[in-house]
């Protein structure tokens, strides 16, 4: 009897094979295949036709002294800073709502915690823009407060549009973008943790840093990783937050220039090669992600 | 009519959950699977209902063989540890699910259906849903549901293992009472010994895979057949001694036992409501002195733990009939093994 | 234990600037004038009023509110009943091969989003160029993306139900199908709601790949539209397009709420 419901089984895991395994594989047959007169890539099925040049030329791009070297650094520079500030922001919210929240201030925090999934991303960035274009409340308000000569000074503003090819600009619109989806897996693991370990700590000589130090922290630590992962990788193939926030060559990232090859131009060979070099770059943060979703998914 | 398990095998990867069960369950017992958890009784009742594929055996049911017939075609029904009453439907259409494949008219249903809700006391509470209702109720109304169906045999698989002290034995009365009403065959799964002893007229008791022993539990009590059962039927002395030219011999001292042809090494077992206490240095056969290490009070009774010179332990109760037993730890006593309470066993 | 007093200003501070800026934005939809980063008096104007500018009056952002609930639709009509029986069918799988489909199940979960959208355009413009580009590959996108979600949310329903009732089922002589129509997808009714709702808010929030299926003007989402008019369309008229969005997946939400509200279990499925 068992046997016979996995039937059911086989229409999805053929609608998954053939447009989530072929389409990657179809990645790797344009990146390892050939471009006609035309520059129409021709993808190479067949392993025994593959071709490494594109995959070779995008390596040596994105190495140093590669012209998309400088894209790659500013983009993983971006990634990091953002999911640093997306921690400092997400922790001690989180944290707040899991172990102080209470009632219907707790129940009214968890809405509001939820409520940016059901607004669009793109939504939620084009809000930005109404806000840093020139006479935007934001705009005026950073200028008021001085902090647009500040940050020109420590070099994170240059000249006066917020939404001219400005870092601060585009790393804000990343933060702001994900934290929320940071804040739920943090959420969950410290809402896991049993008030009383925290209340033994303390019984047993540690201060509240201590116990937060030596229990909370260490209790938080996976899905603190799940969170960060959760967030950094579509940061990595993000194109639409630079446009929106910045729309200039300065502040691009590799989702702008893979999204400039295959959409755009005549390199789409090339594009998916870089496409490659991308996902085995994330591998490890996918691998990850796909063991905690595993181990989660077997509980 | 009868259910025969015929060297029945199953096996998870490489544990061998049943290892070469066989019984006869004869029409109308009350025939009872005991055994510590793991111990391969839930597994057995589970390929009986049809939800376990069989390695290897045969089940014969009045000798149709059951055994590849899937779960929702065999006679057999099944009261589970959990319940498993549908939450999204009332008690009258949980009790009637499955008359639905039984083709009876509907007049027919409804009468069904309101008997067996009469039968287990819930005639009243038909609309409820599952949900809320308290244990007890959920199990009569997993029994109704099964019982509907005037199943030839009826497996319950730990029914009352969820449930509080006390309702346990109302309903463990119940059960046994409704078991004899329907003349029905009920293979019941269990791992207390207060349960099985009560209602079964047969119990096996399992272990590793394996029957150790089946009988009626009065036989099982006065006499287990390996340390196991002594020990899980109730509490046992289990004496390490020798048997030599037909004599039973603990440390020094020889007593008179029925050793039952065997030889070597073998454990002396007797229940400690046999063993008696006399005054150090009373004479007479199987009589072994000691030292009482402890005595513990346990309201009805009084439980003298004291250490032979074998080293060995032997737990002594005392009924407790008002007064205070005599003896203080320190004290050396006299315990009296008599011949007739003592069995010889394997190692 | 003491409570930090930065703890819950932070947390509301956070709250405010995350929300904010929304609620800003829908605000300006409201603009009787034509300015975008101020308030300027209200009216429906650019919701229905202009004659050429309004979401009403232009055909584009009419056509992109349509196209992305089209969409939505489509794709919760695929990916919920294909997404169930998958979970169904995983969850009894044991054998060989179950270990490898419950990984490819995962996969485009973890997958950036512009790595699987790259290889379906290229899939879509060679071997399958038999489909090719544009609403079918865009549903085919959403579908694909969404299933796994379906499955995740149906399978952490299927434990909680635990094997007993189709055991039960089964014992008391329902045959299979009979015990998947009576027991298993009644019981499930929360979870497949649950999928519908996050299918509806995958779909319609998605902007990458309906992007790449796209084939032109009349493949156009709204966040398509957004995204192109972001910075160049001079009116608030596309506050009034995300506004729209915004209060349909609401309601949606409220809907689910309102249905479900009576069986507080279906509510963690939505919370996800």
């Amino acid at each position: 009897m068992r046997r016979a419901w996995a039937i059911l089984a086989v229409p999805g895991m053929a609608w998954l094979a053939a447009f989530f395994l072929v389409a990657f594989y179809a990645v790797v047959a344009v990146g390892l295949g050939n471009i006609t007169d035309v520059y129409d890539p021709v993808p190479h099925w067949n392993p025994l036709d593959w071709n490494i040049g594109y995959l070779l030329q995008a390596l040596e791009d994105v190495l140093p002294g590669g012209r998309t070297w400088p894209v790659f650094v500013r983009t993983l520079a971006y990634v990091v800073v953002a999911v640093v500030l997306s921690l400092a922001i997400g922790y001690p919210v989180a944290y707040y709502v899991s172990r102080y929240a209470t009632g219907r201030s707790k129940a009214a925090l968890l809405i509001l915690l939820v409520a940016p999934f059901w607004i669009s991303y793109l939504m939620r960035m084009f809000a930005w823009t109404n806000l840093l274009a020139e006479g935007g409340y934001a705009a005026d308000v950073l200028n008021t407060l001085s902090l647009d000569s500040l940050f020109s000074a420590v070099g994170l503003l240059d000249g006066e549009d917020w939404l001219g090819g400005q870092h601060i600009a585009v790393i804000m619109g990343l933060v702001y973008g994900y934290v929320p989806y940071l804040i739920l897996p943090l959420y969950a693991s410290l809402d896991r943790i049993d008030q009383r370990l925290i209340e033994a700590a303390r019984d047993l000589g540690a201060s509240s840093a201590g116990a937060f130090r030596r229990v909370v922290l260490p209790l938080s630590r996976a899905g603190t990783l799940g969170g960060i992962v959760l967030i950094a990788l579509p940061m990595f193939g993000d194109y639409y937050t630079p446009d929106l926030m910045s729309g200039s060559p300065r502040t691009a990232m590799l989702g702008n220039t893979i999204n400039n090859y295959v959409q755009g131009g005549p390199d789409k060979a090339l594009g998916a090669a870089m496409t490659l070099l991308l996902s085995a770059f994330l591998l490890v943060f996918m691998l990850y992600y796909l063991r905690e979703l595993r181990r989660e998914s077997a509980a | 009519m009868s259910l025969v398990l015929d060297h029945l095998v199953k096996r998870y990867g490489d544990v061998l959950a049943v290892d070469d069960v066989s019984l006869e369950i004869a029409h109308g017992e009350f025939f009872t699977l005991l055994g510590p958890s793991g111990c391969g009784k839930t597994s057995t009742l589970r390929l009986i209902a049809g939800f376990e594929r069989l390695d290897g055996g045969a089940i014969t049911l009045d000798g149709d063989d059951i055994a590849r017939r899937p779960p929702h075609k065999r006679p057999v029904n099944t009261v589970f540890q959990s319940y498993a009453l549908f939450p999204h439907m009332s008690v009258a259409e949980n009790v009637a699910f499955g008359l639905k494949y039984k083709r009876v008219s509907k007049s027919e249903v409804a009468r069904r259906v309101g008997e067996a809700m009469e039968l287990v006391q819930l005639g009243h509470l038909a609309e409820r849903r599952p949900g809320q209702l308290s244990g007890g109720q959920q199990q009569r109304v997993a029994l109704a549901r099964a019982l509907v169906l005037e199943p030839p045999v009826l497996l319950l698989d730990e029914p009352l293992g969820a449930l509080d002290a006390r309702l346990r034995i109302d309903l463990q009365v119940e059960l046994k009472r409704i078991q004899e009403t329907l003349e029905i065959t009920f293979v019941y799964v269990t791992h207390d010994q207060d349960e099985a002893l009560t209602m079964s007229d047969r119990v096996a008791v399992m272990k590793g895979g394996k029957v150790e022993q089946c009988d009626e539990p009065r036989v099982l009590y006065e006499e287990p057949c390996t340390a196991f059962v002594a020990n899980f039927l109730g509490s046992s002395n289990l004496i390490p001694a020798t048997v030599s030219e037909g004599a039973l011999r603990v440390g020094e001292f020889t007593l008179r036992a029925d050793v039952d042809g065997r030889t070597g090494d073998a454990l002396a077992m007797i229940r400690p409501e046999r063993v008696r206490l006399e005054p150090h240095g009373t004479g007479g056969e199987n009589r072994v002195p000691g030292m009482v290490e402890a005595v513990v009070y346990l309201g009805f009774h009084q439980d003298v733990r004291v250490r032979l010179a074998s080293g060995a332990l032997v737990r002594c109760d005392v009924p407790n009939d008002g007064e205070a037993v005599e003896h203080s730890s320190g004290d050396p006593v006299c315990v009296h093994l008599p011949a007739n309470c003592l069995r010889v066993l394997e190692p | 234990m003491s409570r930090p007093r930065w703890l819950p200003v932070i947390t509301w501070v956070y709250v405010a600037w995350s929300l904010l800026p929304v609620l800003i934005a829908i605000r300006f939809a409201f603009n009787d004038g034509r300015s975008r980063t101020s308030g300027q008096g209200f009216s429906l104007r650019w919701f229905w009023t202009d004659p050429t500018l309004s979401v009403r009056n232009d055909p584009t952002l009419a056509a992109a509110l349509e196209h992305s609930l089209v969409l939505a639709g489509l794709a919760m009509l695929l990916a919920v009943p294909l997404g169930t029986a998958l979970a169904i069918g995983l969850q009894r799988w044991r054998g060989r091969g179950s270990g490898v489909s419950n990984v490819l199940m995962l996969l485009p979960l973890v997958t950036p989003e512009l790595v699987f959208a790259v290889g379906l355009f290229l899939l879509f413009t060679s071997a399958f160029g038999f489909i090719g580009l544009g609403t079918t590959a865009q549903v085919i996108g959403h579908v694909t993306f969404s299933i796994s979600w379906v499955v995740l949310i149906v399978r952490g329903r299927l434990v909680m139900i635990g094997n007993d009732v189709e055991e039960a089922a089964a014992d008391l002589g329902a045959p299979p199908w009979q015990v998947l129509k009576r027991v298993l997808l009644p019981l499930l009714g929360p979870a497949i709601a649950a999928s519908l709702l996050t299918v509806f808010a995958l779909s319609i929030d998605d902007f990458v790949v309906a992007q790449y299926m796209a084939s032109g003007a009349d493949t156009t989402t709204v966040p398509m539209r957004i995204y192109s008019s972001a910075r160049a369309a001079p009116t608030p008229a596309l506050n009034a397009l995300a506004t729209i969005m915004l209060v349909l997946s609401l309601a949606a939400l409220a809907l689910a709420w309102l249905v479900f509200r009576r069986r507080p279990e279906s509510l963690s499925g939505l919370m996800r």
